[in-house]
């Protein structure tokens, strides 16, 4: 029987594998796992208009020592159980650096694979204290504010601009959604605030009529809800049929124009919490000017974050070299001026300041930052 | 407590309109199962894609065609009637026809597998993220009792009189038609319905074909009320209608409208008067009591062992 090894094209592989090996040794690759594919996509578009605009203006403006920034796009659909598997495949593309993932129950998973290969991480997204405080990692960092900041935040507003009399707290169970839930209701009732309501929902269905008639029995003055955007927007969808009026309320997860899309006209008057609207700090204009260049919108949660995640990666490795080691030391100890302001770094990797803004859905479906 | 019956009131609508719904989907897999035994988990699927063609129709036809609503309604209805009705034939033809008479779990099988093939094909084809559905039927017809109003939206009164309506036409027909009687000889006995001279390739078919446009209506008739859509709405809307079916009774019809409704109002009921987080649990505990004193489910016949 001949041998099924023939020579001659398995020479011709190993030359060609050869090749491309000194072709990656020219690129610096930037892993970027974040949602492309179920509900939360909006929020992986969001990271990808940053980081991606950001790879190329620095590309354009020469690299870093002449290597050109790679991204690789790694899809894990907001799910925890693709978490791993995502980061998984950061490791395995040899990246040492990433922009990752946007929601906080997948990143949690995730962090212990970056944390123990090593590999420079940065989320603009993740919101859950969990995301760091959990195993205090050395090698993740965030360009986003925490929960114990945002629900905080809220609550703040809520106690002293809103003054309802009682307030009914739903939530979708999962890490994100009843984790900044608590912290409003925690930092509630630690004021005094009546909370009429604490309760879950889950992810995924599509008739809420039950619990709205309940809280259309109990009339509160406000209902905040934890979460993402596909079940608000038909939670006030639905009450809105039914015919409750109450103010809503919810955190960063639901801002986004699918929300407007599903609840409609419900949308109007809609307070959200979300990042502090970076487009309008002063100094990023020649950012914004990026965005123009490569045709993408700066708009987004999560955009700015991320531009600026790639950002403190860049300036790390051309101030220490391309040793994660070096450059997760660097970046604990270093201040940055980014897209998103001054940025500075505790053990943890969470940012020392971070600014929130509530903001108004209009009725034309824009979210319109509040004066404070 | 002047509230707590109007309160009531309201939740038993509510209620109602789940049930029929579940009622809707759960009919697909008591006839399947009635006829052949296979428990049909591309099902949910099927409820999905008639959603999805009643969406892609109506953006067809446009929102502002100045078509009177219900002719809107009814086009998009006979459409995704008419595309489950291939899809269900087409799933029976390619997943199981060619997996009869070997063992039981080989179409079970291959049902997850067509389950999952067609959730990526429409999320491939339509894309993965949430789709809204514009909102045809508004408005709500309004009790007030007392200091309360019991608000009825229409697109749910719309479901359950839709759905009444179909439950009774297709009792009729299963009662008084040929292929209706042939269909009730097939699940009594198949092989000796073939050996009488039915076709019973046909009646199989007929029984996928009337599922799938059964839970087409369904689909189209829950994307109108909620409003939003994606390729996943298939797998958890199918569990809880298989679950009503085995509630009512697998392989008995008038058990699937029943489980239906009855497990409606007891996750609308649970989550109303315990709380939502806890309304599957309710849901699934009423299901695994019912099994424990009747294994066959309320309205089901008892297999009979054939010596």
């Amino acid at each position: 029987m001949k041998s099924f090894i023939r020579v001659k094209p398995l020479a011709l592989a190993l030359g060609a594998l050869a090749f491309t090996g000194s072709v990656y040794a020219e690129t610096i690759k930037i892993g970027i796992p974040q949602p492309m594919t179920g509900p939360a996509t909006q929020y992986g578009d969001q990271i990808q208009a940053g980081a991606l605009t950001a790879i190329e203006a620095f590309n354009a403006a020469g690299g870093i020592n002449g290597k050109k920034l790679e991204p690789l796009l790694i899809d894990d659909g907001c799910e925890p159980k693709q978490a791993v598997p995502a980061a998984n495949r950061v490791v395995n593309s040899g990246a040492k650096f990433a922009v990752a993932h946007a929601c906080s129950g997948t990143t949690v998973p995730a962090v212990n694979v970056y944390e123990n290969e090593g590999i420079v991480a940065i989320t603009p997204g993740a919101t859950s204290p969990l995301v760091t405080d959990t195993i205090k990692p050395h090698y993740f960092f965030r360009t986003i504010g925490r929960d114990d900041q945002q629900g905080p935040f809220a609550a703040d507003y809520i106690l002293n601009v809103l003054k309802p009399k009682n307030v009914a707290i739903l939530h979708d169970k999962q890490t994100y959604g009843s984790g900044i839930a608590s912290q409003v209701r925690d930092t509630l009732s630690k004021q005094g605030m009546d909370i009429a309501m604490y309760e879950g929902i889950n992810v995924g269905d599509s008739d809420y009529s039950a619990v709205i008639t309940k809280l259309k029995s109990m009339d509160p003055g406000l209902i905040y809800f934890g979460g993402y955007h596909a079940e608000l927007g038909l939670l006030l969808r639905q009450a809105r049929e039914q015919g409750l009026n109450t103010q809503f309320m919810g955190p960063e997860g639901v801002a986004n124009d699918d929300l407007i899309a599903i609840a409609g006209p419900a949308s109007e008057g809609l307070l959200v919490t979300l990042p502090a609207d970076f487009t309008k700090l002063a100094g990023n204009e020649n950012i914004l000017e990026d965005f123009k260049t490569y045709n993408r919108s700066p708009d987004g949660a999560f955009t700015m974050p991320a531009y600026a995640a790639v950002q403190i990666l860049v300036e790390s490795i051309k101030a220490v070299g391309e040793d994660p080691d070096k450059v997760a030391d660097h970046m604990h100890q270093a201040t940055f001026n980014t897209a998103i302001g001054k940025v500075e770094y505790d053990e943890k990797g969470d940012l020392k300041e971070f600014e929130f803004a509530v903001y108004k859905v209009d009725d034309k479906g824009n979210m319109n930052q509040l004066e404070k | 407590m002047s509230e707590f019956i109007p309160q009531l009131m309201q939740q038993l609508f509510n209620g109602l309109s789940l049930g029929a719904i579940y009622a809707l989907i759960a009919i697909g897999y008591t006839m399947v199962y009635g006829i052949i035994g296979m428990i049909n988990f591309a099902h949910g699927e099927i409820y999905m894609i008639g959603a999805y063609v009643g969406l892609v129709t109506l953006s067809v036809i446009g929102v502002g065609s100045g078509l009177p609503i219900a002719i809107i309604i009814l086009l998009m209805l006979i459409v995704a009637m008419a595309v489950t009705a291939v899809y269900g034939y087409a799933v029976e033809k390619v997943a199981y026809s060619p997996l009869r008479g070997g063992p039981r779990l080989v179409p079970l099988i291959s049902a997850i597998g067509m389950s999952i093939f067609l959730q990526n094909w429409v999320a491939v084809g339509q894309g993965a993220r949430d789709m809204a559905v514009p909102a045809l039927v508004t408005g709500a017809m309004q009790l007030d009792i007392g200091d309360y109003t019991i608000t009825a939206p229409y697109s749910r009164i719309m479901i359950i009189l839709v759905t009444v309506v179909l439950m009774i036409m297709l009792h009729l027909y299963i009662k008084h038609s040929r292929l209706g009687r042939a269909s009730r000889a097939c699940s009594q006995d198949l092989r000796m319905a073939n050996l009488l001279g039915i076709d019973t390739n046909k009646i199989i078919s007929f029984t996928f074909i009337i599922g799938a446009m059964l839970a087409a209506v369904g689909g189209v008739l829950i994307a109108l009320a909620i409003g939003k859509l994606n390729p996943f709405i298939g797998f958890l809307a199918g569990i809880k209608a298989f679950t009503a079916a085995v509630l009512g009774g697998i392989g008995s019809i008038p058990g699937a409208m029943l489980g239906g409704v009855l497990l409606g109002l007891a996750e609308t009921f649970a989550a109303a008067y315990i709380s939502s987080q806890y309304k599957d649990i309710v849901a699934f505990s009423l299901l695994v009591l019912i099994l424990l004193f009747r294994p066959t489910g309320l309205l089901g016949k008892p297999e009979v062992e054939k010596v």
